[in-house]
């Protein structure tokens, strides 16, 4: 019985610092503007992963079809069809530690490609979001501003 | 044995999060208008635009490439005659991003091209043999800022210091000898298929150094079939979009330098003997303006993800393969009447380039 108890122990102990790190990491959850002011992402914590996906299109219909847009550059073509409002373009970062998140990538619907990605947080309400192709010297970094009810227009 | 059993349970949870994760692409229903009024939670934040309209041809970050130019002549003052079988090089460029952000963006640019000479020359054919035995060689390194004002202004800056020459590559030329091409743009982001801007710049293009207005425009079509990317007078091109990874591009660009040619013992002698109008003048500095307009069509490809092949087929024809004294760098423009102490005749030609890139993001 006594060495059931230790290993309870430690979990329980282990629950504030926990609760800690989870908060440090869930700062990034929340509704973003890229910086071209084009589309709205809203980054969502799903598992242990975060993901961000297009909650708002500047112009969500094709100007050529008058349709809601679509990902008509995915290079899948079974995936071309899908709407664009609601698409995950980030994927699968973990917190690193501090103010970076890791592991991901980002979609770009514009040209179909995906990127390595990585996110480090300047303040509470700016990121800054590094896509890359295999080494980070390699890409371009946007900064996203953080939205909120009543902000600033 | 209940303890047991939740010790497993909490140490197991995290795994069958991680099982139980989504496919990431999945839609999922939501009320999408509670977003539409939102606005910047820091006050003082800004939007810029962007430094490309949509489609425009990707950017090379390390770009290898091979030139060839088929059969062509050279006379030079005397009538004496070169006849090329072919000329060809090494093209390489490296464009990498010191500073990429959203509110400036700054590349270092590297570049080299050589060309090599390979045909027959008259013996009193003095820079005909020289570009036989010599080639010619341009190694430069130089900036490009692009930095937004706000959502509709912008300024492009780029600038340049070129080593261009006869010299080899254990043999530099002096840096005295770089010549510095310049330009500055003002520019108007109209919206997401259009920007357009104007300026100045200080070019070699032409030969020799020049100072001439600059029109920025890239244009793609509300259907995204078809686009313009023009930086005139040095280059403008159509571009046909087939899809985001396969593009034609048909136009022009002019190419040139200032070449530094360090066989003066020769050119000392030709000058002072054989050239009409510029007897006792000796070219102890001769600086070959080379300027040709390139007429050509370029199909770019991604081979796989951010590897793409371009195809270059297309006419080049010369402008200027002229021959300056130039103990000190001088502005003639297009207007100046200062003589040429070599006024020479290239033939036109084909030409064809490959090259395999590494694209930006």
């Amino acid at each position: 019985m006594k060495k059931l108890i230790l290993p309870f122990l430690l979990a329980l102990f282990a629950l504030p610092f926990e609760s800690f790190a989870q908060t440090e990491a869930d700062r990034i959850v929340g509704v973003w503007e890229p910086s071209n002011g084009k589309a709205r992402v809203k980054i969502e914590k799903i598992g242990t992963k975060y993901f961000g996906k297009i909650v708002w299109l500047k112009e969500p219909n094709d100007p050529e079809t008058g349709k809601p847009k679509v990902d008509k550059n995915n290079p899948d073509e079974s995936l071309r069809n899908v709407p664009l409002k609601g698409y995950r373009l980030l994927k699968d970062f973990s917190h690193k530690s501090g103010n970076e998140w890791d592991g991901g990538t980002i979609y770009d619907p514009e040209n179909g490609s995906t990127y390595d990605c990585t996110i480090t947080m300047k303040d509470a309400n700016t990121l800054d979001i590094r896509g890359y192709i295999g080494i980070s010297a390699f890409g371009r970094t946007d900064v996203w501003k953080r939205l909120a009810v009543g902000g600033a227009k | 044995m209940v303890l047991l059993r939740f010790t497993l349970l909490t140490l197991c949870m995290p795994a069958s999060l991680l099982i139980a994760q989504p496919d990431s692409t999945v839609v999922e229903e939501e009320d999408y208008s509670m977003y539409d009024n939102l606005g910047f939670a820091d006050a003082g934040a800004k939007r810029y635009c962007t430094s490309k309209v949509f489609d425009l041809s990707p950017q090379k970050l390390i770009s290898i490439g091979y030139d060839f130019q088929g059969p062509y002549s050279l006379e030079e003052p005397d009538g004496s005659k070169s006849q090329f079988d072919f000329s060809h090089g090494e093209r390489l460029q490296f464009n990498i991003p010191v500073l990429s952000r959203n509110d400036i963006i700054i590349q270092l640019n590297v570049n080299h091209a050589a060309q090599r000479y390979s045909g027959t020359a008259d013996s009193a054919s003095v820079l005909g043999r020289n570009l036989l035995e010599r080639g010619l060689r341009t190694t430069g390194l130089g900036t490009t800022i692009f930095k937004p004002l706000n959502e509709k202004h912008f300024i492009l800056f780029q600038g340049s210091a070129d080593l261009s020459g006869d010299y080899a590559l254990d043999q530099w030329q002096p840096l005295s000898f770089l010549r510095y091409s310049a330009a500055a743009i003002f520019g108007w982001k109209k919206h997401d298929r259009l920007m357009y801007g104007f300026g100045l710049s200080r070019t070699y293009r032409v030969g020799e150094m020049n100072y001439i207005p600059v029109f920025l425009y890239n244009y793609t079509a509300p259907n995204r079939k078809w686009g313009a990317e023009v930086l005139f007078p040095a280059r403008a091109h159509y571009r046909r979009t087939y899809n985001s990874r396969n593009i034609l591009l048909l136009g022009y660009e002019l190419e040139g330098q200032s070449y530094r040619l360090n066989n003066s013992q020769t050119y000392q002698y030709r000058s002072n003997t054989l050239i009409p109008n510029a007897s006792n003048v000796a070219v102890l500095n001769p600086d070959l303006r080379r300027g040709e307009l390139r007429i050509r069509a370029m199909y770019e490809f991604s081979l796989k993800n951010f590897i793409w092949l371009s195809l270059q087929a297309g006419f080049r024809y010369n402008y200027s393969f002229q021959v300056d004294n130039v103990p000190a760098e001088f502005f003639r423009g297009f207007f100046g009447n200062q003589p040429y102490a070599m006024e020479n005749v290239l033939g036109h030609t084909f030409y064809t380039m490959v090259s395999l890139n590494l694209v930006s993001p």
